[in-house]
This record gives structure tokens, sequence and C-alpha cells, in this order.
């Protein structure tokens, strides 16, 4: 079934300028400029003001108290910028003082490196020919790496990953903010001004809490990662003795819910999201310690560990405890791959997928690599050479489960 | 080498603390009695049974279990593993589908319905760890 949609309220009754002016608490006059300037993108229709209007009014008349000119509020207004400009304020400032040549002066870093720098942390193109204090620091702590000895190749790709995720983090932020707090707000019909004080202050309190947050996450992940290290070192059962710089040795995992489409279509997005984000947490919750979601790619999920046999008996015990309409398909491979910029890529990956494509429905499908590599306790049903899609040569297929008691 | 249990009463001992852990803690009693999931564990080496439900209305605490199955109640998951797995399970050293896989647990019943507990249980694993340091930590693993 399809959720409700939510309770949107009836549009109130349009009001004439005059009223609007004297809510706004400008005058009439100066609210027709600010019609003529172009600073609306919702105005009045034929002299009547929809309350949304004397809201985004009354964010002009704050900004022009603050001093801002007609123009810098038509771009912002015009750019979607007003609704979040608030939250400008509360972030540190990062106009640029500093030239590209001033930076490699200070940091010892060369100004072209600097450049692939910011263009590998995702930073606009040009952005690192002003620099701010902020940067700076940041390039300074890249330079201290690199002269303590860690491979520039291993710190771009490092500095990729940083890009990466701290932008989705920012990105989920932001949207989440404006899904979860501005949008509730703009429903409630709450005046701009109060909704622009809200989430100031709303900001103002999870902005803080942010970087500790990370920094927390951050060291607990490494910690673990760390001890995974170690003892990956010490007991793989696939070693990594053999191979290239940059390769690894290891067991990959797919795991998708099989009739997710038409789940989507049945019972509509939101509650389609509910069953992915269940199943996601319940791949997450139940995972053997050495094995890790690298991703989630809408309903599929890809999962990386050093031992193929216990990632194995994962997906034949996870599959026993799966239930609903929705079952997941699994296909589990292991093979060299290529670690760079905190995934994994390579022939072995795209088979791996590809073996999960032909499972069917509470199924794990697994390859001769794993086969050999998994106890007995296993099941291996065969099923066959299968020619998998992109593949020339063919693959031996197996089904695993648990044996018949 | 395997865990020991000095006696079977000793085993008991340390099954009651988990649950009492569970059964107290005011995050994990009051989710474990809204999960609603009536379980029966079977310890298979000491010969034991341990059935446990959310408390009933008027009943104090989050959970009631018994150590028999002489229960006017029907367990909705069955679970069967030795003493010893039942304790490295609590301390969070047994990983639940690798166990059934490897059959060092053997499920019956609605075995679905566990893997919602699983995210629930996971804070008595240090817990439990902490409280069997103090008083068998022969046990801890």
């Amino acid at each position: 079934m399809r959720p409700e949609p939510p309770d949107i309220p009836a549009p109130a009754e349009p009001i004439s300028t005059v009223e609007a002016a004297r809510r706004v608490g400008v005058a009439p006059s100066t609210l027709r400029r600010w019609v003529e300037q172009d600073l609306f993108t919702d105005g009045p229709v034929d002299g009547q003001w929809p309350p949304t209007a004397i809201a985004h009014a009354r964010i002009v008349a704050r900004l022009r108290d603050r001093g801002h000119s007609l123009q810098e509020i038509r771009t912002a207004t015009h750019e979607g910028r007003l609704a979040f400009g608030y939250v400008e304020e509360l972030l540190p400032d990062t106009t640029g003082v500093y030239t590209l040549r001033e930076a490699a002066r200070r940091t010892g870093l060369a100004p072209k490196l600097i450049e692939r720098i910011f263009a590998a942390v995702g930073f606009p193109t040009g952005s690192a020919d002003s620099l701010s204090e902020f940067d700076m620091e940041m390039l300074e702590h890249i330079s201290a790496v690199l002269g303590a000895g860690f491979p520039l190749m291993a710190l771009m790709q490092l500095i990729r990953v940083y890009g990466q995720s701290v932008a989705q983090v920012a990105d989920a932020e932001v949207r989440l903010f404006h899904l979860y707090v501005h949008e509730p707000l703009l429903r409630e019909g709450v005046p701009g001004i109060e909704m622009a004080e809200q989430m100031n202050d709303l900001t103002a309190r999870l902005l803080p809490l942010a970087s500790p947050v990370m920094d927390h996450v951050h060291r607990r992940f490494l910690h673990h990662f760390v001890e995974q290290d170690i003892v990956g070192h010490m007991e793989s059962d696939l070693g990594t003795a053999g191979a290239e710089l940059g390769r690894l040795r290891v067991a990959i995992g797919f795991a998708d819910l099989a009739g997710y489409t038409q789940l989507t279509e049945q019972q509509g997005d939101l509650e389609a999201a509910g069953v992915v984000e269940r199943f996601v947490a319940n791949v997450a919750d139940t995972l053997p310690e050495d094995a890790r979601i690298v991703k989630t790619i809408g309903d599929e999920v890809m999962v990386v560990s050093t031992d193929p046999a216990a990632l194995t008996d994962w997906a034949v015990g996870f599959q026993t405890l799966v239930s609903g309409t929705t079952l997941p398909r699994i296909g589990v491979h292991a093979g060299e791959v290529v670690y760079r910029d905190g995934d994994y890529y390579g022939r072995e990956v795209n088979l791996a997928s590809r073996v999960a494509a032909r499972a069917g429905a509470g199924e794990v499908l697994v390859t001769r690599a794993i086969v050999e590599a998994s106890g007995r306790h296993l099941a291996f049903e065969y099923i066959g050479e299968v020619k998998l899609k992109g593949f020339d040569e063919v693959t031996e297929l197996f089904l695993a489960g648990l044996p018949e008691e | 080498m395997g865990l020991e249990f000095e006696s079977d009463k000793q085993f008991r001992d340390a099954m009651d603390l988990v649950f009492r852990l569970m059964d107290e803690d005011p995050d994990m009693g009051p989710k474990l009695r809204d999960a609603d999931v009536p379980q029966r564990f079977e310890f298979e080496d000491v010969d034991m049974v341990l059935n446990v439900r959310s408390s009933r209305q008027g009943e104090p605490g989050n959970l009631h279990w018994e150590w028999t199955d002489d229960v006017d109640w029907e367990p909705k998951v069955k679970m069967k593993m030795s003493a010893e797995t039942a304790v490295r399970y609590f301390q969070g050293k047994e990983n639940i589908p690798i166990a059934i896989a490897r059959r060092r647990i053997k499920t019956g019943g609605d075995v679905k319905a566990s893997l919602a507990l699983i995210p629930i249980t996971k804070p008595v694993y240090a817990i439990y760890r902490d409280a069997l340091e103090e008083r068998y930590p022969h046990l801890v693993v």
C-alpha cells in the first residue's frame, strides 16, 4: 500500500500590498520596488501576496537591514541560496587570501601538486588560485605526511577518499536538514523570519557536533581496521604474497533484494526504501568481523572479506535468517583485486557481481574458488559452466547451502 | 582450549546472569519486551533447557525465563547449542549466521524472528564480559 501523503495546510487567502507591507514592516512602495527589482521567485500576482512571498519579503528586509545590496539578494534568491543563507554565517570564513605561489612557498608543495590535491579532494576547478587560512593548514598537514615518507600515490588516493566521503556527509547533512527541518517548516507555513531563526538555532546547535562525532567515528573505525589488518596478515586464508603492489586477494560478495523493482512498483518508493534500509542494517549487524560493507548501490550491497570461508558461511547462514517477500540473492567469489580510492576494482569484482545477478531469491551462488576455500560443513550443488554476461570464458557455478540432516 | 564450567550450576548461573543483565538494562530490557519473541534454548551437552518470554502484564521486569520445558507458552524461536557456544555468543564471540552454517547453532521455529533481536542484544556483549570478569573470569573469551 502506498503511504498517505503528508498533510499540507490549505493555502491562506492572498493579501494586498498594503497589508503585506504592514506585516513585513516596510513601506508599500519599498515592496513594489523589490518586485520591480526581481527579488522574488514566487511574488505577488495581480497585487495579491501569497504568504510565502511575505515570508520571503521579511527575509529580504532583514538582509537589507544587515547591509546586503539588492543585487546580492537578487542573485541569492535566484540561486536558491536564500533559504540556507543563514548557515553560511555559522561557517568559518574561507575567503582566499593566499595565491597559489604563496601557498607553494609556505608549504613546500609544488603548485602543480597543490592543484592536483585540490582536484583530488573534489574542490571546483580554479579554487587553488586563491587559498584561505584553512586551505593552508590542510596543505601543511599534507606536506608533513609526505615529508614523513608516506608515498604520494597512496596519499592521493587517501585524499580522494576523504573528499568523496566528507562531501557525502556534507551533502547528507544539508539534504536531510532540508527534508526534515526546512520542508516541514515550509509546510506548516511558519513565517520566514521565525523559520530562519528556528533553523539558525538548530544549525548552530548541530554544527559543533559534526566534527567531534566524525572524529570519534573515524578513530573507532581506525582502531577496528588496524586490528583487522594485523589479524588479516597473520591469518588470511588467501594471503597477499605474490600479489602486485596495490592488489589484494579477497573474497567479494554481492547481495541484493530479488523483486525489489516490483516491490517499489507495488508499495511505493518510501516503503521500498524502508525495506532496503532494514536489509542493509541486517547485513551490517550480522557480518563477521573480517568482512565489511564496501558500498551500497540502491538495494545492492557489496561486501569484502579476507576470509572466503567465513564470508560464504555468513551468506548461507544469513539466508536462513531472512524473511519477507523480497528475499536476498547472494553471489560470492574470491580473487585478486585492485584496491584504489577506498574501493575494489577488477575482473574478479565484476565476476562476483555477475554471479550474484545469476542467483535466485534466497540463494547463495559461488564460484570454484569459494568451494575450494570453504569447509565441508556446507553443501555445494554443481550448477554447471555458465557464460556470464561480459565474460568470454565460462564460469563454474555452485549453489551453496546447508547439507540435509 | 574450550571453556570449562566447574559445574552445571555454574553454567546456569552464568546464563541467569546474562538474562538478568538484559532484563534490567534500561535500553535492552524494554526493547526485548516489546519485540515479544519467546525463545527456547536447548544446551545439549549439559542437558538443560531455558525458555524465555516477555514479561506479562503485572509481572516484574521485562523478561521472564524458566529452566524447564514445562511452561504455559509456546516458543517462537528454538535454538540448540552447547553451553560453551551460548556463553561465547553472549560475549559477542559467536557470529549467528556463521554458527548456523557451521552447525554450532541449530535452529527451529520462526528463526527469522531472531534476526530482529541481534541488534537489540548487542550491547549486552561488553556488559556481560565485565560481569563475567568479576564473577567467573575463566569464562571470559
